[in-house]
């Protein structure tokens, strides 16, 4: 009989919702903020890239490929708290890995939490946001107020480039767009570069509506018209919440839902022929006091016997969601045109 | 047709309704509709790839009622009427099979696996009524479906097929024969059904698929079904992908998961 991969992500979910590790990797040189001193690292700086990239036939910088996403080498946010007691990063260790060497940043690059700005790598939330968010961590094992990811939502952008347990990405590239598989739930994008117009305001999409643009060999894409339907999908997020730690002491993103309003800039900065840099400025006025930036070493090419597989979520999500949350959503069926 | 005089509930009146369409559709079989002739390699003029191959690049979309079923049927309650796409108008089901068809149908409200949001396999993706978007490479194929932005990647690379998974879009290897893209796809499990009137297959199930494009604008595109455990036969369906030219036009959600937990939320008590 053959097996099926559709509990893959169910298995995660399990695996890591109860009590995971945090974030912190505790190796490396930089400073980890033990003792109650808050964590601090060098100001960031944009990788300066003097790769050239070949073209494509339609003059693009040629970036396709199949890649999968470096391991981040801390969490999201810089700590305020001692980190004393916290595992490895359980999240980057896991499954496409185990079949697949891990790849390493490039040589020089700093170990760090990859919130970048503001300097103090802290996600600069409103009060309203951090109340919020306090509650959302609370209430964590209610599926209401469920990490999206777990419920096999689309984890929208960011997100969706920081690693997932399975690491995959397909970039291709065709004459006026740049279109991305990923291999985590399915996803896809598809960036026009062809300056078109934004979508009206009422069209709201889980991966937000992309318009791109390259600036010499970097990649610009400003995302929009993101869905706010379900306050379950937060702006970022790397491994679920360490039940016990305050929202203000997290370091994994969790528990921000986005507004109306947020948009989001990336740029994809090819630095040689195996490595893109990532960068992206998030920016919701009713949700951040300013707009606030990540930025990391998020793509190495793919080995070469590194295969995609279907990561199918949904399906067969329902025992887990019974499992975790006590809720039973075999019985809802959704009315198809 | 006789009319319904006492209103029950309403998924016991859609049920009746379409056993009713199930009925009309049988009496209907036998009077194929005449198929659109495909185009050979000699007749495409359209665009190509820098690789000379048909450029398939952009928006698609089967018109016609193949999402509801398949096999010829005249309307029922939310359904529209069709011919089919069955080559020969009736799926040549074994005895047992058939029956199991004609469960799922009485059923198809809540067994339908599209309607709690599963991925709708092949060859159903391609004629759901959503959009899909198709990036061509020299090696690879990519697939796009608004529908539950379900994927399909298709390795042109001379791979062979995995062993030993299952995948609810299946494992697809293709090639270009002349100006058609052959797509042959395995490993598609027995979750997934052709329609909403519940045809459906094993987890023998193979599909060659056939793109052959007619014009800039129009793919024939026909899928043959081989499933011993099920069908007598191989048999094929047949329809026209035709391309979508709306100015800026892209693809957006049916984010079907969505509208679970939104239906789920909506009980009393329960929003945060």
């Amino acid at each position: 009989m053959k097996r099926s991969i559709a509990i893959a992500g169910p298995l995660l979910a399990v695996l890591l919702l109860p009590g995971s590790g945090g974030a912190q990797d505790g190796r490396g040189a930089a400073p980890a903020g033990r003792g109650g001193a808050p964590a601090s690292y060098p100001p960031y700086v944009r990788p300066a890239s003097t790769y050239v990239p070949p073209r494509t036939a339609d003059g693009q910088p040629d970036i396709s490929g199949l890649y999968v996403a470096i391991p981040l080498p801390r969490g999201i946010e810089t700590p305020l708290v001692p980190m004393a007691g916290r595992g490895p990063n359980r999240a980057n260790s896991e499954f496409s890995y185990s079949l697949n060497e891990r790849p390493k940043l490039p040589e020089g690059a700093i170990a760090r939490p990859v919130g970048v700005d503001p300097p103090d790598g802290k996600i600069p939330l409103t009060p309203e946001a951090l109340a919020r968010r306090k509650e959302i961590i609370a209430k964590q094992e209610k599926i209401e107020y469920l990490d999206g990811r777990v419920l096999c939502l689309a984890p929208g952008v960011p997100r969706t480039t920081i690693a997932a347990p399975v690491v995959g990405y397909q970039i291709f590239q065709k004459p006026g767009y740049v279109v991305i598989f990923y291999e985590q739930n399915h996803l896809y994008r598809t960036i026009p570069l062809d300056g078109r117009p934004p979508l009206d305001p009422n069209i709201r999409k889980a991966m937000g509506v992309s318009r791109g643009h390259w600036e010499g060999n970097v990649l610009v894409v400003e995302v929009t018209n993101f869905t706010n339907n379900l306050s379950n999908n937060w702006v970022i997020g790397a491994v679920s919440a360490t039940p016990g730690v305050p929202a203000e002491s997290l370091t994994t993103g969790h528990g921000i839902p986005h507004s109306d309003q947020y948009r989001v800039t990336e740029r994809y900065t090819p630095i040689d022929a195996n490595t893109i840099h990532y960068e992206a400025r998030i920016d919701d006025p009713k949700v951040f006091t300013q707009p606030w930036t990540i930025a990391y070493y998020a793509f190495a090419r793919a080995p070469k016997n590194y295969v995609p597989v279907e990561y199918a979520c949904f399906e067969g999500n329902d025992k887990n969601l019974l499992l975790m949350t006590n809720t039973d959503v075999t019985g809802v069926r959704v009315a198809v045109p | 047709m006789k009319p319904i005089a006492t209103i029950g509930a309403a998924a016991l009146l859609a049920a009746l309704a379409g056993g009713m369409a199930a009925a009309v559709a049988q009496a209907q079989r036998g009077a194929a509709p005449p198929r659109p002739a495909a185009a050979t390699a000699a007749t495409y003029t359209g665009p190509r790839t820098p690789d000379r191959k048909p450029d398939l690049n952009g928006i698609w979309q089967v018109l016609g009622t193949a999402h509801w079923n398949i096999e010829a049927h005249s309307a029922s309650e939310g359904v529209p009427a069709g011919f089919g796409v069955v080559e020969g108008g009736t799926i040549p089901y074994q005895p047992s099979a058939l029956a199991k068809r004609n469960e799922n149908f009485k059923n198809r409200l809540t067994a339908d696996p599209l309607r709690k949001c599963y991925m709708p396999g092949v060859p159903r993706a391609m004629y759901l009524p959503f959009p899909f978007e198709i990036t061509q490479a020299a090696n690879h194929i990519l697939i796009a479906y608004e529908f539950a932005h379900a994927t399909r990647t298709i390795f042109l690379d001379g791979t062979p097929h995995m062993e030993d998974l299952d995948f609810w879009m299946g494992d697809a290897r293709g090639k270009w024969e002349g100006d058609t893209l052959v797509v042959d796809t395995v490993s598609l499990g027995d979750k997934t059904w052709f329609d909403e009137a519940g045809n459906f297959h094993s987890d023998a199930l193979k599909v060659v698929e056939r793109f052959t494009p007619i014009d800039a604008a129009h793919v024939a595109y026909e899928a043959t079904i081989d499933d011993a455990k099920v069908f007598t036969r191989p048999w094929k369906m047949s329809m026209i992908a035709y391309r979508r030219l709306e100015k800026n036009l892209e693809l957006l959600d049916y984010e079907c998961a969505e509208h679970v937990y939104e239906k789920l939320f909506k009980k009393p008590g329960s929003t945060p």
